[in-house]
């Protein structure tokens, strides 16, 4: 079922729905989800590990949380209540969204519903699993580095990542601050376009909120608009042969549909992957000092207060968001600021110009969303191999662009292959409806 | 600029960590791999870009200095909190 048609249930309706999706979970291997919790009535929205929901244990896929019990709500769970839905299950995630597999979660992995022995993507994971496998309608992710796009990538389902400030990160528990945005996880771009619009608009207790005028986007999807769409070929060269033939297949595809191709180039991205994790860890290590062990999760008691600081933190972080914080640290102590971090802002701010240029003249650009499809189970485990894998997605948080991922095809073990449009900041509009038009031409083809 | 088990030592400090002994050769070896890895940046060429970086170049926005607070959420924090009284955490003795 479609969350439109959801949203069209009386209680009754909803009520079996919910029943259907409890079976199917109870039923389920994929571990999507970490627990069934509920919250209020509506129509039930799967809800990532870090997204704060009052009275639930959330915990971000780390043991440093178990205990903690969550005293408010996100705003975009609010926002859920006041449109006739609700948050329904905690989805598996990687720890702190800090990876590309899920596979760092406290909670064990979840496997992709189209080949039990892949990756389902992450940091997104689980909320990606739910959504292909029918145990979720709907749910929401967060996309700091290509958390929600590489995840529906690799699991064949919808993922959007507003412009930065679109949607309020108030109750998102923070990794890297200038890059995380909350989007929703669909089964096709009009329900994204909906749930979108749901989550979306200024709040003011999230300071780097967007205080700009909303307009709803769904209302005004419009599948035939002309549009001048960018690709980048140089790019492809990092991509793996079936991804390349999805490209050229959604060139076709949207050629068919009458938009102008226009071909651009855009800076190597092996500049926005170290620009991503010099900034990702600076910004990570700071919102993970909050982590002691004496006002919330979980303590490992201690003698001296420096020993429960280092032990609670020693033991409940994993491997991945050790080494982010080491970095972080690293590429902000004194000696290193002005090469590595300062470096980087710099770097950023070419790459958001050169993004701004690039929007003078195409309405979107086509992008793969990851090199490959779904990995084999510890296929990534080196660290500095799953960062080149987020290629294609950081560029998009660096500059605080919108983007959407799409199914696009598959390869031939039948794992799904998912594209990216991208948008000028705040034309979610042109976004979805570029989107729109390249789903519905794809199923023409 | 290499990764070493000095540097190491001085990121733990910082980071209030410890890395297991067993781990160590590998943590620097994964560190000192990405480090050597972003410092591509260095063959851009940046001089004359505005070192501050802000996603938004509005001022941080204003609002009336009005006290806004719900004693709920602190009640619940000291509530879960793994050792609280009355309105304090409790940790072991800082003072002699």
């Amino acid at each position: 079922m479609k969350l439109r048609e959801a949203l069209k249930l009386d209680s009754s309706g909803i009520a079996k729905l919910k029943d259907e999706l409890r079976a199917k979970v109870d039923n389920s291997l994929l571990n999507a989800f970490i627990s069934l919790d509920e919250a209020g009535d509506g129509v039930p929205i799967a809800i990532k590990d870090n997204i704060q929901v009052k009275g639930w244990s959330v915990t971000a896929g780390s043991k440093i949380l178990q205990g903690y019990i969550s005293p408010y709500n996100a705003t975009v769970i609010d926002k859920l209540k006041g449109a006739g839905l609700c948050a329904f299950g905690r989805t598996n995630m990687d720890e702190f969204a800090m990876g590309s597999t899920t596979e760092s979660s406290y909670y064990g992995k979840t496997l992709n519903p189209h080949d039990n022995s892949c990756v389902p993507g992450g940091s997104s994971g689980g909320s990606a699993a739910a959504v292909a496998s029918g145990e979720a309608i709907a749910a929401l992710g967060s996309d700091t580095g290509g958390s929600i796009r590489q995840p529906a990538a690799y699991c064949g389902i919808v993922g959007m990542k507003p412009t930065y400030g679109r949607v309020s990160r108030y109750g998102l528990g923070a990794y890297a601050s200038s890059l995380d945005q909350i989007g929703p996880m669909t089964q096709d771009v009009e329900d994204a376009a909906l749930l979108y619009d749901i989550i979306s608009g200024y709040d003011q207790n999230d300071s780097t909120s967007a205080d700009v005028e909303y307009e709803s986007v769904v209302d005004k999807l419009d599948g035939n608009r002309v549009l001048n769409i960018g690709i980048t070929p140089s790019h492809l060269e990092n991509a793996a042969p079936q991804i390349q033939k999805a490209y050229k297949k959604a060139v076709k595809a949207l050629k068919d549909a009458g938009h102008n191709i226009v071909e651009c180039t855009l800076l190597d991205p092996k500049y926005d992957i170290s620009a991503y994790y010099i900034t990702a860890t600076a910004e990570a290590t700071t919102n993970l000092a909050r982590y002691d062990g004496v006002r919330y999760g979980r303590r490992a008691e201690s003698d001296t207060l420096e020993q429960l600081y280092i032990n609670s933190r020693s033991e409940g972080f994993g491997d991945e968001v050790k080494r982010r914080i080491l970095l972080g640290n690293f590429v902000l102590s004194s000696g290193y600021y002005d090469a590595y971090y300062i470096k980087a802002q710099k770097v950023r701010r070419v790459i958001k110009d050169e993004y701004a240029k690039l929007f003078e003249k195409v309405d979107l650009i086509l992008s793969p969303v990851a090199p490959t499809t779904a990995p084999k189970f510890g296929a990534l485990s080196d660290p500095l191999q799953m960062y080149l894998s987020d290629i294609y997605t950081i560029g998009v948080n660096l500059a605080g662009l919108p983007a959407i991922s799409l199914p696009v095809n598959k390869d031939e073990d039948t794992l799904p292959i998912g594209l990216q449009l991208i948008a000028a900041p705040y034309d979610e509009q042109t976004l979805f409806d570029g989107a729109l038009s390249l789903e519905r031409a794809l199923e023409t083809l | 600029m290499r990764v070493d088990d000095e540097l190491l030592s001085r990121l733990e400090k910082l980071s209030m960590l410890k890395i297991d002994e067993s781990e160590r050769t590998e943590c620097i070896e994964q560190l000192d791999k990405i480090v050597s890895f972003v410092q591509n940046l260095s063959s851009l060429d940046t001089d004359g870009v505005d070192e501050v970086f802000a996603m938004n170049q509005s001022a941080t926005a204003l609002r009336l200095d009005e006290p806004r607070s719900s004693s709920d959420i602190a009640d619940d924090i000291l509530k879960n909190a793994p050792l609280s009284e009355d309105s304090f955490f409790i940790v072991p003795k800082i003072i002699e």
